[in-house]
């Protein structure tokens, strides 16, 4: 081992002495100029030789642009110095096009040179460059399958998480939100659960070049305990430039085994001016949000009845025990629980700043944001969070050398709380149960006697820090003309600690004499570094164009966890102090230590920029795998043809691009458990025991990705009407999983590959159209659709495996299998589901429904309009899907506890409707229920349309601000999540069972001097 | 260019030689391989140890809330739900649903159990020579013990149970269920080497660590259930007889660490907290709230008056005007420091009545009655003279089964076992359960392990 540490600095070091060395050199390079400018007269006659060069603004010529005689089949392109040759007469018209350019006609006169300026049309796909990680590539030309979304729309969105602000604005992405409880980690899944684990479908997460550890950060406190805390909450989304995600094998096989997912790129805002200019920009928002829907509950007078009524329908009597509220609680107290609970509003400011400085060598970008949320719960609980970020460029002056340097830092504190389920709560207490708060303002702990006071749970505050440093360098010493040394070396180092306070006011006083105050603390550390070196070369042989890439791959993760527990503290002051605990409990003390070494190289040939071919390899070794099955190859390979630039099509005159790619590959994944392969035994909570933690298996290997895409963009009308529609199919195989075991073998799972494959293919549409595009009125809308179909295609011997109760063959990952509801039992009143096997006991050979759940199609509709300085925007976003209904998660009808106002129309007698069984407290009852809740009764269509975001601007005009000395005055006010549209009853139908996302106003100006 | 040459080529060369090693990573210092843990006398002894810690908190031997205790209590007619927990009621009302969770924690602990003492018997088989054969013995029989203990329980409440020898989970994972004489004849050759394997004292002074009367005490409850009444008697008899053990005097004293009555016991400290209260005790006692379960009436009719047990084991707590009454026989609800109560596994006070019952089979009736009084006199109750016994045999076997009753209730659901033994559950629970049918007498399997293993089969009447 120590060994290899010394070969580990002898990697590192090489490259740092490079770059030392090229660094003492490249003042001596010389400064090349280019200089060519020669003017070709023609004579005139009839059929005449026309020559020239094909410049654009700046005087720069271009190659490849297409030169047609108008009406004829006659056509040739300029060389590499732009220059071309042509034949034509006198009468005739050329026409000149290439892409990112406005087309330009000419008639061939006795006045014309054969000199020919383009002018650049703006938004043109040229123009939009592409971060293809590794390399860069343009919306023309890439091979791969990449989407992109910029910082206007990131920005504009009052949200804590980067990964949220897309939702609904790319194909093949489906992003869901935990709840609307600031900091809760998102799920993300690009194209599908690629998976049989749940654990295993991260994309790959990488800012600015370091790799981030996407996994959710785990959390003791009720909010954060499922979904986890999102561990990309502190960077500041005003200082993003552009999220890219990289879908197809071309574009993720690069990355290799942790492309199977996709990958999701994070670019910060960075200054590559290169003209002497200082600049400052200052941004501010303030807001309040609110929760978006509540629920249609029973009222006092309703909820009594329904009780009295199944208790009379039961023929027994209401005890003290059974039914406190019919005979404890005030009959007329009527309390809106949701209210009470979730009902507050919650403020919201946002203040950013930045100063950007440059020269002709170096230039910076600096700024910093505060970002603060209040919540809707009541007590005094908020999100505050503050970033700085530092952007360095520097160019020695022969422009040989570059370096960059980027560096954000982000801290944030979030106050919570740690209630056991508090949303229930919201949604089930009775509206009659006792008070609160008392008059003099404490906990009021009179009358509860089925639960606790349910406030008391605000006095087990949840305290959660986290503080984040991403930072990147990035050398580049082009040694030869199109001969690049790179290298680029990240480091990310994040804490995240809570604390949650077991408080005195939260237990029931009756039991102050003996309880122990208690605080639980949760430490996560991670740490990585990353280093990769690269080489870069790049040749132009006239026609044919070479791009080489090869670099290296060395990673470290370490991450930290350490669980405590302090119990017996003295006063309500000092809990949390581990210092004045009686004890100390350690419930957790780990480090796992990840290693990651990868080769990978790029090919890129185009030919006459019509013909693309893209070859992409790595090889990776992974030390999540045991020593024989650490290493392996994935490989990847893209071809496109831009056949809108073939002379033959060239004359249709409404199609102004048009682009077939293709691609297929291979990619990876290890997103397991580390050191899995290991049997080892960790020490018991109790003194001087070990026992073994999990069942282990030494034989894992890799999980396979093969991915397939076939795609076409169309451009028409001079790119006014732009259309990308993509097909893929992606096979995901040997799947690496936690393979259910029966408890009975002492586990429930182990990490095995499964002969399982996993398929995923859909259609994904991109349309944008910008109809109108003037000076005075400019409007835009794109709309994004994708019918993703996921499918387990294969898996041997399902039938006879732990699965076989969990998935299907044929059918979807996301799926239940249900039992057949079979009405209302006429003599009971009762739910009856069919017993399909006729055997007299209800299992799973009975559960003959196959349900899918997931999303069926989705898509967004983005639209912008400006006119003058006013500016109008709104996303909608529609998801279509399956789900369970609102019953699923509510009180059985008569039982303890408010639900739905549904239930007032629950089953009397023979021809009722059957939805709802007869009102009854009894077991008999609860059974027939929880079997019902396993039927097909509680499937419902869980589609929604919501309109995602809504916002308006104004900017003030330039004659205006030059009195000022203001460079740019915008303001603008936005609307999140302003309205769902939905047949779902419950609280909301993304977040099902948690705090519904918020419904957020804000308005702000933005500054630029 | 030709000096970059050579650093790209040094560079290239190194990464192929340090990449193989760069991603071996070294094991975590939370953990210990396997391997390592067989190779010294002090950590083999710490993989024991870590099952009887891990018995403190795992379900089935926890004495909270899905232990035998209190769900096998909920299922006989000792305990009631005070609350209207579905996975407890589902118990108390005999109607478990196939997905009870509570069903489902009490099985796979108990599975748990098995997998970490195969682990010890696997791990010693391959160990080195680092381990004396004296700690070998010593650490084999307690891992044999350890793992007929959890199967007594499985057979008893699942009837027959997949026979789990191994830690090969993959061979294991589609096993089907071994019937019931067979697990028990398994559990007999286990004991009786185990028995062979132990020491008759005790490690540490505590009697926390099975010793062979531990052992013997198991064998001597698996004989009884099986009803091998020579043998029963014969092996409680060399319990009895030891020095070592004495019944208490004082029925508050039965429950103290390390009293002279106990045989094997699980200390609160097993769970690493600083608490040192019995689950029992935290879970049974009433203070200024009700607890999740009571005693029922039908168990505080049978006592009487004058039996010093409903005194010195029967709590009450009113609430609302209800009085509720709760096991007492562990007086702590709360504590911190030094534990003065463990959880008693095995006790002295059921060998006697082993052996009353049997000899009472043998018809040895005098023996039978002397064995019973030891545990009446003890109560303040009236020794049963063999005159007073009209009915014979059959008469002392009923006041044998009452007794049991008002010596041994809410403990490791013993009620339950016996009625289940004694063929009375349907006949005397089905007056008490409204709900209750024949086939009750055994849990389900879990839904979702007949749903991972396609082999097992579910019991009759689920």
């Amino acid at each position: 081992m120590k060994n290899n540490y010394r070969c580990c600095n002898l990697v590192v070091l090489i490259p740092l002495l490079c770059s030392f060395f090229i660094l003492g050199r490249m003042n001596a390079a010389p400064y090349l100029l280019m200089s060519s400018s020669e003017i070709l007269k023609f004579e005139s006659f009839f059929q005449q030789q026309i020559s020239g060069t094909v410049r654009d603004q700046n005087g720069v010529p271009i190659p490849g642009v297409n030169v047609i005689v108008q009406g004829s089949s006659n056509g040739t392109m300029t060389n590499l110095d732009g220059e071309y040759t042509i034949v034509a007469s006198v009468g005739d018209t050329l026409v000149f096009s290439y892409i990112g350019f406005k087309e330009f006609k000419v008639q061939v006169n006795d006045t014309f040179t054969g000199e020919v300026t383009l002018e650049s049309s703006v938004d043109a796909l040229e123009e939009v460059v592409i971060n293809a990680g590794y390399y860069n590539t343009t919306q023309r030309e890439r091979t791969g399958n990449i989407v992109k979304v910029s910082a206007a729309e990131i920005e504009i969105q009052p949200l804590t998480s980067p990964l949220l602000s897309l939702q609904g604005r790319m194909p093949g992405v489906e992003l869901s939100q935990a709840g609307g409880v600031v900091g809760q980690a998102p799920t993300i899944r690009i194209r599908g659960r690629n998976s049989l684990r749940m654990q295993g479908d991260y994309p790959l997460i990488i800012l600015d070049g370091v790799p981030l550890d996407a996994s959710p950060i785990n959390s003791v406190g009720e909010f954060g305990r499922s979904s986890g805390m999102d561990p990309l909450s502190t960077l500041n989304l005003t200082n993003i430039e552009s999220i890219e995600i990289l879908k197809d094998a071309d574009a993720t096989a690069i990355y290799g085994s942790r492309g199977a997912n996709g990958v999701v790129l994070i670019t910060t805002k960075r200054n590559i001016q290169t003209k002497v200019e200082t600049a400052v920009q200052a941004r501010i928002y303030i807001g309040v949000s609110q929760v978006s829907h509540k629920m249609d509950l029973m009222n006092t007078r309703e909820y009594l009845s329904i009780r009295r009524q199944a208790f009379e329908n039961d023929g027994v009597t209401p005890s003290e025990t059974n039914a406190p509220e019919l005979l404890l609680w005030d009959q007329n107290k009527d309390t809106d629980w949701q209210e009470v609970f979730m009902g507050h509003s919650s403020p919201i400011t946002d203040i950013n700043l930045s100063l950007s400085e440059s020269n002709e060598n170096t230039s910076f970008l600096i700024g910093g944001s505060y970002h603060t949320e209040g919540s809707v719960f009541p007590g005094d609980f908020n999100y505050q969070k503050a970033t700085a970020n530092l952007n360095l460029n520097h160019s020695s002056n022969d422009k040989k050398f570059k370096l960059q340097f980027t560096s954000n830092y982000g801290t944030d504190q979030n106050h919570l709380f740690s209630g056991t389920n508090f949303v229930n709560y919201a949604r089930r207490l009775p509206p009659n149960a006792p008070a609160i708060y008392t008059e003099d303002g404490s906990l009021n702990w009179e009358g509860w006697t089925i639960s606790d006071n349910p406030l008391a749970v605000l006095n087990q505050p949840v305290e959660i820090e986290t503080n984040n440093l991403i930072a990147n360098l990035q050398l580049n010493y082009e040694v030869l003309e199109g001969l690049s040394l790179r290298a680029n070396f990240g480091y990310t180092h994040m804490t995240s600690q809570e604390v949650t306070r077991n408080l005195q006011e939260s237990f029931n006083p009756d039991d102050w004499d003996w309880i122990e105050l208690n605080s639980f603390h949760s430490d996560t550390k991670r740490n990585s570094w990353i280093i990769e070196p690269q080489v870069d070369f790049s040749k132009d042989f006239g026609q044919l164009e070479l791009n080489m890439l090869g670099g290296a791959t060395f990673q470290e993760n370490t991450t930290t966890n350490l669980f405590l527990e302090g119990i017996g503290y003295s006063d309500d002051n000092l809990v949390g102090n581990l210092n004045a605990a009686e004890e100390i409990r350690v419930s957790t003390d780990r480090k796992i230590t990840y290693r990651y070494a990868a080769l990978f190289g790029r090919l890129g040939i185009n030919w006459y920029k019509k013909y693309f071919l893209n070859l992409t390899g790595r090889r990776d070794g992974s030390s999540r795998f045991g020593p024989n099955r650490r290493f392996s190859e994935f490989w990847a390979v893209g071809g496109a043809w831009i056949f809108s630039e073939e002379l033959f099509l060239s004359k249709l005159p409404f199609l102004s691009f048009g682009k077939l790619r293709a691609s297929y590959g291979t990619t990876g994944s290890d997103q397991i458990p580390d050191y899995g392969f290991l049997d080892t035994y960790e020490v018991t909570a109790g003194p001087g025991g070990l026992f073994p933690t999990s069942p282990f298996n030494p034989n894992y290997s890799w999980e396979i990705n093969k991915k397939l895409e076939a795609a076409l963009q169309l451009g028409f009308l001079e790119d006014k009407i732009n259309l990308e529609v993509a097909w893929y199919r992606n096979r995901s195989s040997n799947q690496l999983t936690g393979y259910p075991l029966p408890a009975m073998t002492g586990f429930t799972s182990v990490q095995a590959n499964l002969p399982a494959t996993i398929e995923n293919k859909g259609w994904e549409f991109i349309v944008s159209i910008a109809p109108i595009q003037n000076k005075k009125f400019y409007w835009q809308t794109s709309v994004n659709f994708t019918v993703p179909e996921n499918k387990l295609v294969k898996f041997e011997n399902l039938e006879m495996s732990s699965y076989r109760q969990t998935y299907k063959i044929g059918e979807p990952l996301n799926i239940a299998m249900l039992y057949k509801f079979d009405g209302i039992d006429p003599e009971t009143g009762r739910y009856r589901i069919l017993d399909a096997n006729g055997d007299g006991r209800y299992d799973f050979e009975d559960r003959i429904i196959t349900q899918p759940l997931g999303r069926q199609y989705y898509g967004g509709i983005h639209n912008n309009f400006r006119c003058g300085n006013f500016n109008l925007e709104f996303l909608v976003q529609y998801i279509r899907q399956d789900g369970y209904s609102i019953s699923q998660i509510t009180t059985p009808p008569g039982l303890y506890g408010n639900t739905t106002r549904d239930v007032l129309n629950a089953w009397q007698q023979q021809g009722d409707p059957e939805d709802i069984q007869k009102l009854s407290q009894s077991v008999y009852s609860l059974l027939s229920y929880n079997e019902a809740m396993n039927s097909d009764l509680v499937v419902q269509d869980n589609s929604f349309l919501r309109l995602k975001t809504l916002s308006v601007g104004y900017r003030f005009p330039t004659g205006f601000l030059d009195h000022l000395g203001v460079r740019e005055l915008n303001l603008f006010a936005h609307a999140q999540n302003l309205f769902t549209l939905t047949d779902y009853k419950g609280l909301d139908p993304e977040t099902g069972n948690n705090i519904p996302p918020l419904r957020t106003f804000t308005a702000g100006l933005q500054l630029n001097l | 260019m030709k000096n970059y040459s050579i650093y790209l080529v040094m560079w290239i060369g190194l990464f192929f030689s340090s990449c193989e090693e760069f991603v071996e990573v070294s094991i975590p210092d939370d953990r210990i391989t396997s391997e390592t843990v067989f190779n010294s006398e002090v950590t083999a002894n710490s993989a024991v140890q870590g099952i009887y810690n891990q018995l403190f908190s795992l379900a089935f031997s926890s004495g909270r809330q899905n232990s035998v205790t209190v769900l096998s209590g909920l299922s006989a007619d000792n305990l009631e739900a005070t609350v209207t927990t579905e996975s407890l009621v589902e118990f108390e009302q005999n109607e478990i649903f196939v997905g009870n969770s509570s069903n489902l924690s009490l099985w796979s602990s108990a599975y748990n159990v098995i997998y970490m003492a195969n682990a010890v018997l696997e791990g010693l088989e391959n160990s080195s020579d680092n381990i004396s054969n004296a700690s070998r013995a010593q650490l084999r029989g307690e891992a044999l013990f350890i793992r007929s203990f959890s199967y007594f329980y499985l057979v008893n409440l699942y009837g027959a149970v997949p026979l789990v020898l191994t830690t090969a989970y993959s061979s294991n994972a589609d096993l089907e269920r071994t019937n019931r004489n067979e697990v028990y004849e398994h559990m007999i050759i286990d004991l009786n080497e185990a028995a062979d394997l132990l020491e008759e004292e005790y490690q540490n002074e505590e009697r926390l660590r099975a010793n062979r009367f531990a052992v013997l005490s198991l064998l001597a409850r698996v004989y009884l259930y099986t009803e091998n009444w020579e043998m029963a008697e014969q092996i409680s008899t060399r319990v009895i007889e030891a020095p070592v053990y004495r019944l208490n005097s004082n029925l508050n004293d039965v429950f103290l660490s390390n009293n002279e009555e106990a045989i094997w016991q699980i200390s609160p400290l097993n769970g690493g907290s600083t608490r040192s209260n019995t689950n029992e005790g935290d879970y049974f006692i009433m203070l200024s709230n009700r607890a999740n379960v009571a005693l029922t009436q039908d168990l505080l009719d049978i006592f009487k008056p004058t039996d010093s047990r409903l005194s010195q084991w029967i709590g009450s707590f009113s609430s609302n005007e209800t009085t509720y009454y709760f096991p007492y026989k562990y007086k702590i609800k709360n504590a911190v420091g030094e534990a003065s109560e463990y959880s008693t596994v095995l006790r002295l006070a059921e060998q006697y009545l082993i052996r009353s019952e049997a000899r009472a089979h043998q018809n040895r009736i005098s023996q039978a009655i002397a064995d019973l009084n030891r545990i009446r006199q003890r109560a303040n109750l009236g020794a049963i003279q063999e005159t007073e016994l009209d009915g014979g045999q059959m008469q002392l076997l009923d006041s044998i089964k009452l007794e049991r009753r008002r010596e041994l209730f809410t403990e490791w659901g013993h009620r339950w076992l016996d009625l289940k033994r004694w063929e009375l559950a349907s006949q005397l629970l089905s007056d008490k359960k409204e709900a209750w049918q024949p086939g009750d007498v055994l849990y389900p399997i879990p839904e979702e392990e007949i749903r991972k293993n396609y082999n097992l089969t579910q019991n009759d009447g689920y």
